[in-house]
């Protein structure tokens, strides 16, 4: 019982990394990977800040996702001036640049991480009143989402998705957008961080490296970019088939690199042959669109 | 008449290559202006550099007396000056009406405090600059197609939409890059009076354009550019005559 909790802890903290980080990517077309390391900030911060200042737990969790906010400063101005793939190298340099100085403070916890952080709640239901709690933290988040999207706004941001230039041209301001939409999606991702730290009271460094990346990648490009439901259907998928894995009873060297091998075939598979995802309409992918291989057909046919 | 936009000593080079050298330029108040030449004359480019998409290496560009040049494309946008594009630009995954909705002059979608805390002046909002697009889709003739989305019609019917979405921004300098391209028949008639009523109600315009004809039926005064210089300013027939520019114009990539 215990075990399914846990799980399910997993999922509703995916769900809220996913779905953020389909707002950024997804919706925005922005192509950042960095999106882990707010989920890290998040983690850090909070969790640092309830073990050192003895502030209540509940106040640092906001405080985290606070920070993880405003250091996504740290890659919406550099998206102004570059985007697309640049975009995506630049991101992965201010990812593995923030985790490499927490692998190398003490404060920290280095490489070993960060162990006795307080937790939320205690008590013999300690697991199910989490779940609670993240199911609507989780429901709170793509509510959010679908709010932002729909409307004025969402029509802003499929402009600007759609063709930046000519946005700019007809007036727009693509700039704030941009980072209202890294400051949210951060931020959201930074308070699963802090949420997970004070559930299981341990965090590492190598949680929110490259792998993360691509597992959340993997998750909005299985359910489906610029949806609502999509990163939804690809968090739950994804947290439970790797859980799934363990009881075929493998060894461990065969374990480990099958889940990378997994995902990666996953988004190459869905970009080539459904690049809207399980849950995307006839048309779809919203930012991965570039770099799905029906928009290169489309591209090579629009051009003869 | 007074000039709405004054371009004065406009450089810009992309490496060896001359795209703008020394442009002296004025768009008047009313006043249409053809911008001719061969291909890689630096017709695009030019309204690259007055509407920001690249910044000029010297000169300066004015808008209605404010200078304009170092400023960003929004900017200069929102202040008047509105363009299209030689291959349409269309956001692709949005239906006509919401194409035109994004170019209203204060689109206050931009900013998610005021949907949330002026929720009332949005309706209002919402109300006019959709009355508005769907009027302007009526005079270019495709109110018709307002719900479907815009990448699925032809090429021609796209130029049009680009006009109409030029003109919600009530824009005091239209900078139109080959209108006409695809477009035939009623169609055309339409951009022609579109045009030429927008230049009565004050705007200047300027149109650059392949089709020789359509130049002459519309404009009050042609320019001609060649490797990034203005050759030549006139009316099309003064332009026609000097076999020196029309050698230029058919035959200017391969000066024998």
């Amino acid at each position: 019982m215990e075990y399914i909790l846990t799980v399910m802890v997993l999922i509703g903290i995916n769900v809220v990394l996913a779905t953020s980080f389909n707002l950024i990517l997804g919706y925005g077309g922005l192509m950042s990977v960095a999106h882990p390391i707010f989920y890290a900030i998040g983690a850090y911060c909070s969790g640092l800040l309830a073990i050192h200042l003895q502030i209540p737990v509940p106040l640092s969790i906001l405080i985290g996702a606070g920070i993880a906010m405003v250091l996504s400063f740290g890659v919406s101005l550099p998206s102004l001036r570059v985007s697309g793939d640049y975009l995506v190298i630049a991101s992965i340099g201010f990812q593995l640049g923030i985790l490499h100085v927490i692998n190398n403070l003490d404060f920290t916890g280095a490489a070993g991480g960060l162990t006795n952080i307080p937790v939320l709640n205690e008590g013999p239901s300690r697991s199910l009143v989490f779940v609670l709690l993240i199911a609507v933290v989780a429901a709170c988040a793509v509510l959010l989402v679908a709010w932002i999207v729909e409307g004025d706004y969402g029509r802003a941001i499929t402009a600007m998705r759609n063709d930046e230039e000519a946005f700019s041209a007809l007036g727009r301001n693509a700039m704030n957008i941009k980072i209202v939409l890294f400051a949210i999606g951060s931020g959201m991702a930074g308070l699963a961080g802090a949420l997970y730290a004070h559930y299981f009271a341990y965090v590492t460094p190598e949680q929110f490296g490259i792998f993360t990346s691509a597992a959340l990648l993997t998750m909005v490009v299985v359910g489906g970019a610029a949806t609502t439901w999509g990163p939804l259907v690809g968090a739950v998928l994804l947290t439970t088939l790797p859980q799934a894995i363990t009881f075929l009873g493998l060894p461990v060297s065969i374990m480990a690199p099958l889940q990378g091998v997994i995902y990666t075939t996953l988004v190459i598979f869905f970009l080539f042959a459904r690049p809207q995802g399980l849950t995307g309409g006839s048309r779809g992918g919203g930012g991965l669109e570039a770099w799905s291989a029906s928009a290169a057909f489309r591209a090579r046919r629009d051009a003869e | 008449m007074s000039a709405i936009v004054r371009v004065e000593n406009l450089h810009k080079s992309f490496g060896g290559i001359v795209v703008a050298d020394d442009v002296n330029l004025s768009f008047e108040t009313g006043e249409i202006v053809g911008l001719i030449g061969p291909n890689g004359a630096g017709k695009t480019s030019l309204f690259n550099l007055i509407s920001g998409v690249i910044p000029p290496d010297a000169g300066s560009i004015f808008l209605e007396d404010h200078r304009v040049d170092q400023l960003p494309m929004h900017h200069r946008a929102r202040i008047g000056l509105a363009r299209t594009w030689q291959n349409t630009r269309m956001f692709h995954s949005m239906s006509v009406i919401d194409n035109l909705l994004i170019a209203t002059r204060r689109y206050p979608g931009e900013s998610l405090a005021r949907i949330l805390f002026r929720r009332r002046a949005l309706d209002a909002f919402r109300q006019e600059a959709t009355e508005k697009a769907v009027a302007l889709l009526e005079r270019v003739g495709l109110a018709d197609k307002m719900h479907e989305m815009a990448i699925e019609l032809s090429y021609g019917q796209q130029k049009r939409i680009g006009l109409a979405r030029t003109l919600m921004s009530d824009a005091a300098c239209l900078l139109l890059d080959e209108p006409m391209a695809g477009v035939e028949g009623q169609a055309y008639e339409t951009i022609i009076r579109v045009i030429r009523e927008e230049a009565q109600a004050g705007r200047a315009v300027c149109v650059v354009e392949h089709n020789i004809s359509f130049i002459r039926d519309i404009s009050d005064r042609t320019v001609f550019m060649f490797n990034g210089c203005v050759l030549a300013s006139g009316s099309v027939e003064e332009l026609t005559r000097d076999s020196q520019l029309t050698d230029l114009y058919f035959g200017g990539e391969h000066p024998q």
